[in-house]
């Protein structure tokens, strides 16, 4: 093994890299897959209740080796008027919760009560999950349209959007009262992190393709007519298509020993892959085929915002660039990914740096997967501040992960223009304008770059001896960041090391990166603060799942796409 | 009602914030609060009755005065249980080696609890505290428990002691759900909404960055 050590944190973690981030094999929605598909989970539609108009509500239970989780899903009519992706929406076209176990007809009368409403509702500690997905208005009248004509849906139509629904907001680990992830946290089908949402939206996924079918169905026999049936390549071509917010970018500096922990994982997994001393041919030929994989995905990446349309003219120039280079390399010399690695780090954009990280690990699932295992993260024992520390180690663990935010003028407006909030509509998330808005006495302690900076230059003319428990008792509103500054002490990928309040601050970073995680493709932000992306665009429908299929369909397969292309 | 712990926690951060903490110490009142309620304990109640007692106040005035005297004192004659907590939780090593820790006028004792067992997690060692007829020990996972409540629930205690290490009799194991009382959740409530920005149309338009069409 050749001695590659760990990307580091001050390399990694910045946000223009966060933000350019590619799926893994470590990603949750393909943790997932492996998973069902290996214990041989079961799956069964055991109700569907909906009328000619789309409402009532269905029934999908997984069942596991020990445990069975099922996705009840309450569909509506809903007025177009009332339809939208914000977080600040009171109604929807579908609404779900993952439920522990098999639901009775009671809990299905209850949660009727509940789902629907969504915030405004109170679930219990058998839900383990509340989300609602609206469709996407484009596609889902073009399919049940020409479903109840007879027709198959038009294949350029189904790719240009990817998915018949999009959700808007997947709750977890207790909200609304649901289950703390506490209570299944030792469940081995919930080691790795987001393991119920994963599933809720795999399982919700083969709801809404039932209800397009039921659509079309009934509006045909309204006609005196039968529907065609969807095609099983055309439903698996599609989706679940998700818009994420302004949430989910607190969610990282909120959670800093989980983030770390699924940095770690895949960037233990790219120091395992590039340490390899060689390839075998077998590896070399998956890895092959999966870059051609890959470009297809890449070429039907679609995006009308100007940053993006900028970073993919990068990725297709340097996937040009790579077929130059595996024209010239053969990968069978030493040490091939981590030349690779290096090649790619010098030669491509952020973008196409971080899709070969990524794209590497896809031969060695035997080495990396385990690593998977590892994301998940007990907060307990790294919350308590080690009082005993003495200033001086404090300082130097400042100026280790906080350099780059001790040098940045925090006086000049540019540098903290902007701030974040939580507004008291349905408790949104915001960011705004600190020096134009009156938001500045609301602002959440998101921006550890300033208090770390602000806690360095309070610390200046403390003795390197004291400690910093005598320092807290002082001047508890440094509490804050300075537990953050231990913590990243222990778990360097802990932290974001960009500064997250400057005019310059583009939070779709933050949420790709956590995308990313997830296992999402074909980001396409809407702003500079929201992003859609689709999930399990592709994947086989649980019926179908195999080992044989569990784990690269993420990659669109080159003869599918041709036949559906001349069909 | 029946809460999930990660609601209790999140409600009592924004909470401690709302009445003035900083959110370090918001943080620490979170976690206790949920530690608490996860023993059966109200801890939304008690968190809820501090907060209204030390409404906006500089927390200087209810913090102990020095780490290092015989005995932990406030200057307002009166120390927040939150703030003692925090900081005997970051003095672990010095509780250890001195054996114990005592404290003048301490506010709702049991909320300094939850801290012990932090510091009980961190040495290794069962931590114990006493005061008035009450008598608390854990080793940050399990708790034992002597006294009645309302020992237990006391308003204030003339003299706190916490031991390390301590003897643990009788375990109690923590539950995950707990029940909250409607009236601690509508003061907390209360608090929260004071770290909430009032709603305006600009910042409905920006600050969540809508601007291309969603219903598409």
């Amino acid at each position: 093994m050749t001695d590659i050590p760990r990307r580091d944190p001050n390399l990694v973690m910045r946000l223009a890299r966060l933000g350019s981030i590619h799926q893994s094999r470590l990603s949750f929605m393909r943790v997932l897959t492996r998973r069902l598909a290996r214990e041989g989970w079961r799956f069964e539609q055991t109700a569907f209740a909906v009328n000619d108009a789309g409402e009532g509500h269905a029934v999908y239970t997984a069942y596991g080796p020990e445990r069975a989780y099922s996705l009840i899903a309450y569909a509506h009519d809903l007025p177009p008027e009332k339809r939208s992706d914000r977080v600040i929406a009171d109604a929807w076209d579908a609404t779900f919760t993952l439920f522990d176990g098999v639901p009775t007809a009671d809990d299905i009368e209850r949660l009727s009560h509940n789902i629907p409403v969504q915030e405004a509702g109170r679930v219990s500690g058998t839900e383990l999950s509340v989300s609602r997905a609206n469709r996407s208005v484009r596609l889902w009248e073009h399919v049940v349209s020409n479903l109840a004509e007879g027709r198959q849906p038009d294949v350029e139509q189904i790719d240009a959007v990817g998915y018949l629904m999009r959700t808007t907001a997947v709750y977890g680990s207790g909200k609304l009262g649901a289950a703390d992830r506490e209570m299944i946290a030792d469940r081995p089908e919930f080691t790795a992190p987001f393991q119920v949402e994963m599933l809720s939206v795999y399982l919700t996924r083969w709801f809404v393709l039932d209800l397009v079918q039921h659509m079309a169905n009934r509006r045909a026999a309204a006609n005196g007519a039968e529907a065609a049936t969807l095609s099983p390549d055309l439903a698996r071509s599609m989706g679940i298509g998700n818009s994420t917010g302004l949430g989910m970018a607190p969610f990282l500096l909120n959670h800093p020993v989980l983030f770390n922990n699924w940095v770690a994982a895949r960037e233990n997994a790219i120091q395992a892959v590039r340490s390899l001393d060689a390839a075998s041919a077998e590896d070399i030929v998956l890895f092959r085929t999966l870059v051609e994989r890959s470009k297809l995905s890449i070429a039907a990446w679609r995006s009308e915002h100007p940053i993006q349309i900028e970073k993919l003219a990068g990725l297709r120039a340097d996937v040009t660039k790579l077929d130059t280079y595996l024209a010239q390399n053969d990968l069978k010399g030493a040490a091939p990914w981590d030349r690779l690695y290096q090649w790619a780090e010098e030669a491509l954009t952020l973008e196409g740096q971080e899709w070969i990280a990524s794209l590497i690990l896809e031969p060695y699932g035997a080495l990396v997967d385990q690593f998977a295992e590892e994301m998940a993260a007990d907060n307990t024992a790294t919350f308590r501040i080690a009082g005993a520390m003495s200033v001086g180690d404090l300082r130097g663990l400042l100026n280790d992960i906080y350099a780059w935010a001790i040098g940045i003028d925090w006086q000049a407006s540019e540098n903290r223009a902007r701030a974040w909030y939580v507004s008291e509509e349905k408790l949104e998330p915001r960011l705004g304008e600190r020096f134009e808005e009156p938001i500045e006495e609301y602002e959440q302690p998101l921006a550890p770059g300033r208090d770390a900076a602000q806690l360095y230059n309070a610390l200046a003319h403390w003795p390197d001896e004291a400690q910093v428990a005598e320092f807290l008792l002082r001047h508890p509103e440094h509490r804050h960041v300075l537990r953050r500054a231990q913590i990243v002490g222990r778990a360097p990928y802990a932290e974001i090391r960009d500064n997250t309040i400057s005019d310059q601050v583009l939070p779709i970073d933050m949420l790709r990166c956590k995308l990313a995680f997830f296992g999402a493709t074909q980001f396409d932000p809407r702003s500079d603060r929201w992003v859609r992306i689709c999930m399990y665009g592709n994947a086989p429908l649980p019926k179908e799942l195999t080992t044989e299929n569990a784990d690269f369909w993420v990659f669109p397969d080159a003869e599918t796409v041709l036949e559906e292309g001349v069909a | 009602m029946s809460h999930s712990l990660n609601e209790i926690e999140a409600m009592s951060k924004r909470a401690g914030r709302g009445a003035g903490l900083s959110w370090g110490l918001a943080e620490e009142a979170a976690k206790g609060t949920r530690w608490l309620s996860s023993f059966g304990f109200p801890g939304t109640e008690m968190l809820a009755e501090l907060l209204m007692l030390n409404d906006r106040i500089p927390s200087i005035d209810v913090s102990p005065v020095s780490l290092r005297a015989e005995v932990w004192h406030a200057p307002a004659r009166r120390m927040s249980p939150l703030i003692a907590g925090a900081s005997l939780s970051d003095c672990a090593v010095r509780l250890l080696e001195r054996g114990s820790i005592t404290m003048e006028n301490v506010s709702l004792p049991l909320l300094a609890v939850p801290f012990m067992g932090g510091a009980a997690l961190r040495l290794g060692v069962a931590v114990a505290a006493e005061w008035d007829g009450a008598r608390v020990a854990t080793d940050g996972k399990q708790l034992c428990v002597q006294g009645d409540p309302e020992a237990l629930e006391a308003k204030h205690a003339d003299r706190l002691v916490f031991f390390a290490p301590a003897e643990m009799t009788g375990r109690r194991e923590p539950v995950m759900r707990a029940d909250v009382s409607a009236d601690s959740w509508e003061q907390l409530g209360g608090f929260s909404h004071r770290t909430f920005a009032p709603a305006t149309e600009e910042s409905r338009l920006r600050g969540a960055g809508a601007g291309l069409s969603d219903n598409d």
